[in-house]
């Protein structure tokens, strides 16, 4: 995995909370993170600890109460929504749990998708949506749907959609969490190749343990707080 | 890819659903049609009822006298240069003919029955080429040459001949009053009944030759030219140029349309029209909330992928327009559907030749007939447009308000 440089997520005392029925749960209680371009950056954890809050608020996707975040330098709070919509849609890519790729669209189209939206020209766009498909090893599943694709293939897909823009980031939450440990692992190789080939920063959100094991930095997190921070030297 | 393409594919997801909606647009689509296709059958029958029913498509009359109210006309004829007018008129292009006429009333008797009556002077050779329409029920019309003195004769509305117990060959007295207001009765042979679609008018109508009229009048004037024309297309072109021909006459003349003339084909054109829309609104309630709830379970049963094409940096613009194309694709194919088989339908039951039961007042039975207008399918068309539009409305706000964390863990 490649040697983390300039700072690209600075979190500094994010509180998050949800009304629960009539109870307050507070999912971030003052967190602070810093993540470098190029790191790839492994945020555990057990249920209900904070991750997909945290992943929440560094990905746009939502707003922290208290605290704020600075993507590549620029301040999220003083982001409006379109601002946000364009950060979302050029500078971080998302892999979810459940792949949540577009039903109605091929594999292909999938992965073309954040490119159509940003306006990229056709040829350029059917160029890279290749490159990418290749690259999670789906060159020759282009035409199928999701529902054609195997567990671990509609995870590539995605994968691949979440690259083909060439984001700064990518927010991986729980990616392996629906697939079996075989195919999760892959997935994991996948992602780490990518990190070292591409120089991709990645945030992957995980409470199993053998990917933990290979982080070369973990994040660990309990009950809304940081409570380790632990970057590992190249094997 | 585009955004229309997504719409479409869309709807292809629930197929049992988006078929039910299709029915739905397209039913009410077909309904509409075939209502403004029978209103508008309504309408040309009546309208050339009316024109060749004995008003003509368009009127030359003395100024004073057409643009009064027409309780203020002049019962007496006082358009005395009307054949160098008719000269000038019949040279226009497109017209048949141009008819003298006299407007009558006063009594006529057989017997000990005397029936009040209002009536006209007519030239039957002019309103032969104008093809005005005679309902002949029994003997023969008016002769198209004008009868010698002593000769005169008559045809009766169905129901006057009754009330006078009059048939062909009878022999009744008409009496009427004359330009110095003296009582003037002629006797007249009746050749023929005839029945104007109306049955109270059949009551008390009669009609003679114009020269005939005059007579019994002491007058060499008519009341008005009747103008038949061609084309009833044409009827303002052609008012147009016939104003332009008579203008600068010794007396002031003027010219009315025959829809100015005929205030019931106004008022069953309101009524009609109002009929139509009360309908259209009726269909446009009903799809409108039909297709809004189904759009609306389309949303509800998609929040986790908008939430998705949210967080994948698509504008909520962008995911509006889906939604409304959704609901336009629907509009567009439905009405579509149902403009064909609406069609369809018109079509047979045109061929089938239905009969229908006579109007109120009418004295017998019409046709179930269907005129289709291409406009009449833009116009559904086009309204089921607005009402899918509108009926995404409310979908449309509910995935606009989504919270894009709350959609992604949407179950």
């Amino acid at each position: 995995m490649t040697a983390p440089s300039h700072p690209l997520f600075q979190a500094e005392a994010l509180r998050k909370s949800y009304q629960l029925g009539a109870a307050r749960i507070e999912a971030l209680r003052g967190v602070d993170l810093v993540v470098r371009r190029g790191e790839f950056v492994v945020v555990a954890g057990p249920s209900g600890s904070g991750k997909t809050t945290l992943f929440n608020l560094l990905g746009c996707l939502d707003e922290p109460e208290a605290g704020r975040v600075v993507l590549d330098g620029v301040d999220l709070a003083s982001s409006s929504q379109a601002d946000k919509t364009l950060i979302r849609r050029r500078k971080l890519g998302f892999v979810f749990q459940s792949f949540n790729l577009i039903p109605v669209l091929s594999a292909y189209e999938n992965v073309e998708y954040p490119l159509w939206i940003d306006g990229v020209a056709a040829g350029e766009r059917r160029r890279r949506t290749r490159e990418a498909l290749a690259s999670v090893g789906l060159g020759d599943r282009m035409k199928h749907r999701p529902d054609q694709l195997s567990g671990g293939e509609r995870q590539r897909v995605s994968l691949a959609r979440a690259l083909v823009h060439d984001p700064l980031v990518i927010l991986a939450d729980e990616p392996t969490a629906n697939l079996d440990s075989k195919t999760g692992a892959a997935i994991v190789d996948l992602l780490a190749r990518m990190n070292a080939e591409r120089g991709t920063t990645f945030l992957f959100a995980t409470h199993d343990p053998s990917i933990i094991e290979r982080a070369p930095r973990t994040v660990r997190l309990r009950d809304g707080e940081v409570i380790s921070d632990q970057t590992r030297g190249p094997r | 890819m585009t955004f229309a393409q997504i719409a479409l594919r869309n709807l292809a997801r629930n197929r049992r659903r988006t078929a039910l909606s299709l029915l739905l647009i397209g039913a009410g689509s077909v309904a509409l049609l075939l209502t403004a296709g029978f209103i508008r059958y309504s309408f040309n029958g009546l309208r050339e009822a009316i024109v060749h029913g004995g008003l003509g498509h368009l009127e030359v009359a003395p100024a004073q006298d057409l643009q009064a109210s027409p309780l203020e006309r002049s019962t007496f004829p006082s358009f005395a240069e009307w054949e160098q007018t008719r000269a000038q008129i019949e040279s226009v292009p497109h017209v048949l003919a141009a008819e003298g006429a006299i407007r009558l009333t006063g009594l006529v008797s057989r017997g000990d029955r005397t029936v009040a009556v209002m009536g006209l002077g007519v030239e039957p050779a002019r309103e032969r080429r104008m093809a005005f329409e005679v309902k002949l029920r029994a003997g023969s019309y008016l002769p198209e040459t004008a009868p010698a003195e002593g000769e005169d004769v008559v045809v009766l509305g169905l129901g006057l001949a009754r009330a006078l117990g009059a048939q062909p060959g009878d022999l009744v007295t008409f009496t009427a009053l004359t330009a110095d207001s003296t009582l003037n009765a002629y006797d007249m042979t009746v050749v023929g009944l005839i029945s104007t679609g109306v049955q109270d008018l059949d009551a008390r109508f009669l009609k003679t030759h114009l020269t005939s009229a005059q007579r019994l009048l002491g007058t060499g004037s008519v009341s008005s030219l009747l103008i038949g024309l061609d084309d009833t297309a044409r009827t303002q072109e052609l008012a147009a140029l016939v104003r332009a021909r008579i203008a600068g006459g010794g007396q002031a003349l003027a010219v009315a349309d025959w829809e100015s003339r005929a205030t019931f084909y106004g008022q069953v054109k309101a009524l009609y029209s109002g009929i139509f829309w009360f309908l259209g609104g009726i269909v446009f309630v009903l799809v409108c909330l039909a297709t809004s709830n189904t759009l609306l379970m389309t949303i509800l049963e998609r929040v986790r992928e908008i939430g998705t094409l949210l967080a994948l940096g698509t504008s909520r613009g962008q995911v509006a327009a889906i939604v409304i194309l959704e609901a336009l694709w629907l509009g567009l194919i439905g009405a579509v559907l149902g403009d064909v088989v609406g069609f369809g339908l018109a079509s047979a039951i045109n061929a089938a030749h239905v009969k229908m039961p006579p109007p109120p007042g009418a004295a017998s039975g019409i046709d179930l007939g269907l005129v289709l207008a291409p406009s009449d399918f833009v116009l559904v068309g086009g309204l089921m447009l607005v009402v899918l539009s509108l009926a995404a409305a409310l979908p449309v706000l509910r995935a606009l308000r989504l919270r894009i964390v709350e959609a992604l863990g949407h179950v």
